[in-house]
């Protein structure tokens, strides 16, 4: 029987619509406030709603699997968690920028907060969908939106450059992912990502086995780009250099995240056969290996030598998008959605703080050089120990989030016995204490060029307390968030709900 | 061995124009060539397009692609100033690494292509009318359609704030 429109349970898209409600309330509310008046009721509108759209999500947690129209719409608990983390990001982002947005987009703040809102919308719609057509417009929101986001400051070169580089490796990396998903619909003849598995599979039997690897490898590479990872990371560090602060923590956290979910939705829906039929343990595997690998060699060791903040924590980003790759790559191994979702979180933590800390300082001095965090300690000792914890725990360096993420990454590859990528991870992990440490060592050891305290507006303090709180938590207590996550029902993701089967 | 028939050559004419456009679009000097080069592309996809039999397609192609993409672009270019040439700054090593590149993956495809031919029945393509494709987009994709109006609102925003003049400086 087919089912129509109202034959579902539309309550379960409810996070979804309370953002798209509230980016359209806002839209026209701006339209009526006056101009040059002030936008703080937009801000505080926005965070209400991602708020509650996170509260609904969370009550969620648990529920059995849903979809909607054949899987163009599906919620389970591997969407409601990467629902929770993009939420968390946007929200803490939303949060901590109130004070930025007012003097860095002056003649765009209502523009800034609900173009944010509809990234995130985007970035929901990829995590909560099984279907290629809305998969991809779900990308294509959040890739259009942060465009425009980076050029937000039209008055800056560096802005406007991030905005024209993003727009076309963006562009680029959309087409090669849409050439793959055409492969897949010329084989299968559906989008749905459940049947498609089922008749790639009996494709990749009758001697179709080039294409299928064709439309993965045209995938794969697309995705790469959009998650950062080298060696299509070209962008990454002049886009996040040109952007606002915030807008540059968006990218590295929310929409990182939500290309992870992409990642994960894709090639375990619809490729996973492989694994049985051999081609992923031969190609597959190392390829995603080498991308793994080759985003923490390259972005650990660049890192060295930046000597901006932003464009060193850009390549840092890169080197955490190799971390987070491991676990897909070594899929065979004990704790995959475990292991890349402890790492995401506690990513989202200490990067979101770091930002912050980093936006403070930035808006104080005036520029984003290493040097701008010398003797932070003594301008700003609370600043200073935060962003201590943030980039311990980016180091890696127990006892912290960073530190148990990467354990746990190292534990799933180990017992996928993939060691060399273990050993990879853990010399570019100690490469990467040099740069980390570098700006602790600026902050403790050199003097301020000016004795001047650096004040920290309300919002960005909260912000930072509340990462300094997850980052700590997830480093004393990481039994709790994994026991929370062991409890999710991640196969799930893996196979169609079951009532809906006989359509 | 390939059947010489009216289809066929069509087909070659077609590709050939369509391909020879793309070219084109690429060596020309001039802003408003390469958009009227492109422009000739997109005509040559439509009619590639009605020998697929997806007239409602093709139709849809020479109305935004080769229609309305192109006139907007020759309006950019006529409103801001299109007397601009491309300069000639890239490296010429950079120039040879992105051929080799290329190079490399158009082999890589046509291998694929040429390496696996097709051997089952071409499905029936009678079913698939413009009344089907509606009453899909409107029941079973739904979702993403909504979705896209949202998309293209977000584009709309995006380039009033770009593109707007200052209010006061």
């Amino acid at each position: 029987m087919e089912k129509y429109f109202l034959d579902y349970d539309w309550t379960v898209m409810a996070p979804e619509l309370i953002i798209l409600a509230a980016a359209a309330l806002l839209s026209v509310i701006d339209l009526l406030l006056k101009e040059g008046g002030n936008r703080r009721l937009l801000g505080w509108i926005s965070l209400a709603a991602v708020i509650g759209a996170g509260v609904v999500a969370a009550q969620q947690l648990g529920d059995p699997a849903y979809e909607i129209l054949s899987d163009t719409y599906r919620v389970d608990d591997f969407a409601r968690v990467f629902k929770l983390i993009l939420l968390a990001g946007t929200g803490l982002i939303l949060l901590g920028s109130f004070r930025e947005m007012d003097r860095e987009g002056k003649e765009a703040r209502g523009e800034y907060i609900y173009l944010l809102l509809a990234a995130l919308l985007g970035g929901m719609m990829l995590t909560s969908s099984a279907d290629l057509i809305t998969l991809f417009v779900g990308l294509e929101l959040l890739s259009l939106a942060s465009y425009i986001l980076a050029g937000i400051r039209r008055k800056r070169t560096d802005s406007n450059e991030a905005a024209w580089k993003y727009v076309v490796m963006g562009g680029v990396s959309s087409a090669f992912i849409l050439y793959g998903m055409s492969f897949v619909y010329g084989l299968t003849g559906t989008t749905n990502l459940y049947t498609a598995q089922q008749r790639l599979f009996e494709a990749y039997n009758s001697g179709y086995e080039p294409f299928v690897l064709l439309s993965l490898f045209l995938m794969l590479l697309g995705f790469a780009f959009k998650a950062a990872s080298a060696p299509f990371h070209m962008w990454a560090p002049d886009v996040y250099q040109g952007a606002a602060t915030p807008v540059t923590s968006f990218l590295a956290v929310v929409s990182k995240a939500a290309a992870f979910s992409l990642i994960l939705r894709v090639l375990l829906g619809t490729y996973l056969f492989l694994l049985q039929a051999g081609p992923w343990q031969e190609l597959v595997a190392p390829a995603l290996l080498v991308i793994a690998a080759a985003s923490m060699v390259i972005g650990n060791t660049a890192a060295l030598r930046q000597t901006r903040t932003k464009r060193m924590m850009a390549y840092s980003s890169v080197a955490h998008a190799g971390y987070m790759l491991v676990p897909l790559a070594a899929v065979a191994g004990a704790m995959l959605f475990e292991s890349t979702i402890y790492y995401l979180i506690a990513y989202l933590f200490m990067t979101l703080g770091a930002f912050t800390v980093l936006m403070v300082v930035e808006r104080e001095t005036g520029n984003e050089h290493l040097a701008s965090f010398a003797g932070l300690s003594r301008r700003s000792p609370l600043a200073a120990a935060a962003m201590t914890v943030f980039l311990v725990s980016l180091a890696g360096i127990p006892i912290t989030a960073g530190f148990f993420g990467k354990f746990y990454i190292l534990i799933h590859a180990v017992t996928a016995r993939e060691f060399w990528i273990a050993a990879v991870m853990l010399v570019t992990t100690v490469v990467s204490y040099f740069y980390y440490f570098g700006v602790i060592r600026m902050m403790y050891f050199r003097p301020p060029s000016d004795g001047k305290k650096v004040p920290i507006p309300a919002g960005a303090a909260v912000v930072i307390l509340i990462s300094l709180a997850g980052t700590l938590l997830l480093g004393f207590l990481p039994q709790w968030t994994l026991d929370f996550l062991g409890q999710m029902d991640w196969m799930s993701t893996l196979s169609p709900v079951r009532d809906t089967l006989g359509q | 061995m390939i059947e010489m028939n009216g289809e066929f050559i069509a087909f070659l004419i077609l590709s050939i124009m369509a391909i020879g456009g793309a070219v084109f679009m690429l060596n020309f000097v001039r802003v408003v060539h390469m958009v009227l080069s492109l422009a000739f592309t997109m005509l040559s996809i439509a009619g590639i397009y009605v020998l697929l039999n997806a007239e409602f397609l093709a139709a849809i192609q020479v109305l935004i692609y080769t229609g309305a993409v192109s006139i907007l672009m020759l309006f950019g270019i006529m409103l801001t100033r299109h007397r601009d040439q491309e300069a000639e700054g890239v490296r010429p090593w950079h120039k040879f690494f992105s051929f080799v590149g290329v190079a490399a993956f158009l082999g890589i495809l046509l291998h694929t292509l040429y390496r696996t031919p097709f051997t089952e029945e071409t499905a029936d393509v009678g079913r698939f009318s413009v009344d089907w494709l509606g009453e899909t987009v409107f029941k079973q994709y739904v979702i993403p359609f909504e979705a896209v109006s949202v998309l293209l609102l977000v584009a709309l925003v995006g380039a009033v704030i770009l593109a707007r003049k200052e209010s006061k400086s």
